[in-house]
């Protein structure tokens, strides 16, 4: 990373030190294929000579066993959700991203604090609230934002794991009826995602074309974020 | 009343307990949750780090130390916050007396102790009512550690601070870690309007104060027949013997 910035207060107890690796974050709705991307991404890039660093929500070491039991009874309300999801980010900057970036690596996360304000924000909480939570968050190198429509996602979602709980907004919209709450909520969601994109400057892929297309765009983008990093360059 | 930061009052009333280790607050507490409950009133108690969903997951970050100062705060506000929504707020709303062994201002404390930006931590907490009455135990550094290391097996590692690298020695580490609390807990008694009461008088004494600050705010507060039952049993002369004997509290 060129400049070493973070959205809000920071670390206390980590300098603003040289953070030479670059930290690229792929965000977009639940299903649209972002794994599978970081995925290929990364083997491309290992074949370049880059060292890849990868990390995700509910990977930290703290938190995602937590986390896990608590989405599986149902019971978190959205402060408690924004809050855990904190400590896992939080966890995995300091003990994951920040070291890598630090000894020169591309850090690909799977989604980053503009998820969690997305399902913050449709959840009523404050959003300058959860701004100030997510103060301990690096600006990344690029965010690149999968977009896609509800007709392109709907067909995925149901070839693989089903309607899930959460990502139907089934723990605050009050519907019986899992399609329509699915529906309801990842509506609300690309909304969102529409207007974080407007201000922290997401750089959109057009996610309804096929898996190579999407990558080759993705690749494009990567390649010109990594380029000062190869030697000689 | 209770308020929330927007400033809407709610009918419940919230009364907290803070201090350091060793001051005694718990044992102020449950003597006062007893004498209102005998009173009959309807009372929620709730304790800071023991959220069902969130607890196993700050035990694991202590006993594996993985905890920065950072996560350490963010984890136990999760905890704070779960207990928030499902216990203390819903409570408060339906008119009853909230009991909190430690509030907001035991994060503000710990986490300032621990180098995290003050300013953050208020944040982070914003959403958290703000309490009908805040009662701050104060006790020298000297006497709680006297309470403390006195028939305590091994003091953890958080605990006593030993991640902030104050002291290679645990007790020393504790006493050091202890004292920024005590200096930040003086400092927030004007700024969050805490109560003080002195920990180092006899206990008798302090519940007697207790009980007078908090009987000037106790008009509405929802109340509850402790045990419903009891006409019925001397009325018609049963033992009861099949009844759950404890009181019903409503928790």
């Amino acid at each position: 990373m060129t400049e070493v910035q973070f959205y809000g207060k920071g670390f206390p107890d980590i300098e603003r030190d040289h953070l030479p690796g670059r930290l690229i974050v792929l965000e977009g709705p639940d299903g649209v294929g972002r794994s599978t991307q970081i995925a290929l991404l990364r083997e491309w890039l290992e074949a370049e000579g880059y060292a890849v660093a990868s990390s995700g929500f509910r990977r930290s070491e703290l938190a995602r066993v937590g986390i896990a039991k608590a989405k599986e009874g149902h019971t978190m309300g959205a402060l408690t959700m924004a809050l855990f999801y904190a400590a896992d980010f939080a966890d995995r900057m300091q003990r994951e991203i920040i070291p890598a970036l630090r000894a020169g690596f591309v850090v690909l996360t799977d989604r980053y604090m503009y998820s969690l304000f997305a399902r913050c924000i449709v959840r009523g909480v404050d959003p300058d609230w959860v701004r100030s939570v997510m103060g301990f968050a690096l600006v990344p190198d690029a965010v690149l934002y999968l977009r896609t429509t509800i007709s392109a996602l709907l067909p995925r979602v149901l070839n693989s794991r089903g309607f899930d709980h959460w990502e139907s907004g089934m723990d605050f919209l009050g519907y019986s009826d899992y399609y329509e709450s699915y529906i309801e909520y990842q509506t609300r969601m690309l909304k969102v995602f529409d207007e974080l994109g407007q201000e922290f400057g997401f750089e959109d892929v057009d996610a309804t074309q096929d898996v190579h297309a999407v990558f080759t765009q993705l690749r494009e983008a990567v390649r010109g974020v990594v380029k000062e990093l190869r030697p000689g360059a | 009343m209770a308020r929330l930061p927007s400033g809407q009052t709610l009918p419940g009333k919230l009364f907290v307990v803070e201090g350091i280790d060793g001051s005694g607050k718990s044992t102020q507490l449950d003597l006062l949750r007893k004498w209102l409950t005998s009173a009959g009133y309807c009372i929620a108690f709730s304790e800071w780090n023991s959220s069902p969903i969130v607890r196993a997951t700050t035990k694991r970050g202590k006993k594996k130390q993985l905890l920065t100062p950072v996560t350490f705060s963010l984890i136990h506000a999760a905890d704070f916050a779960n207990r928030f929504e499902q216990q203390i707020l819903p409570a408060l709303k339906a008119g009853a007396i909230v009991l909190a062994d430690r509030y907001v201002y035991t994060a503000y404390a710990r986490d300032a102790a621990r180098g995290v930006d003050p300013e953050f931590v208020r944040q982070v907490y914003a959403f958290a009512a703000i309490p009908t009455v805040a009662l701050y135990f104060r006790v020298s550094l000297d006497e709680s550690l006297k309470r403390i290391i006195t028939g305590r097996p091994k003091l953890k590692w958080y605990e006593a601070g030993m991640d902030l690298g104050l002291s290679e020695d645990p007790l020393e580490s504790y006493r050091l870690f202890q004292g920024r609390i005590l200096r930040e807990y003086d400092r927030m008694v004007d700024e969050c309007n805490l109560q003080v009461i002195d920990a180092m008088l006899p206990i008798v004494d302090q519940q007697r104060i207790v009980r007078d600050t908090i009987l000037p705010h106790l008009e509405g507060a929802l109340r509850a027949e402790a045990s419903p039952w009891r006409r019925t049993v001397s009325a018609e002369g049963l033992s009861g013997r099949y009844l759950d004997m404890t009181p019903a509290t409503g928790e």
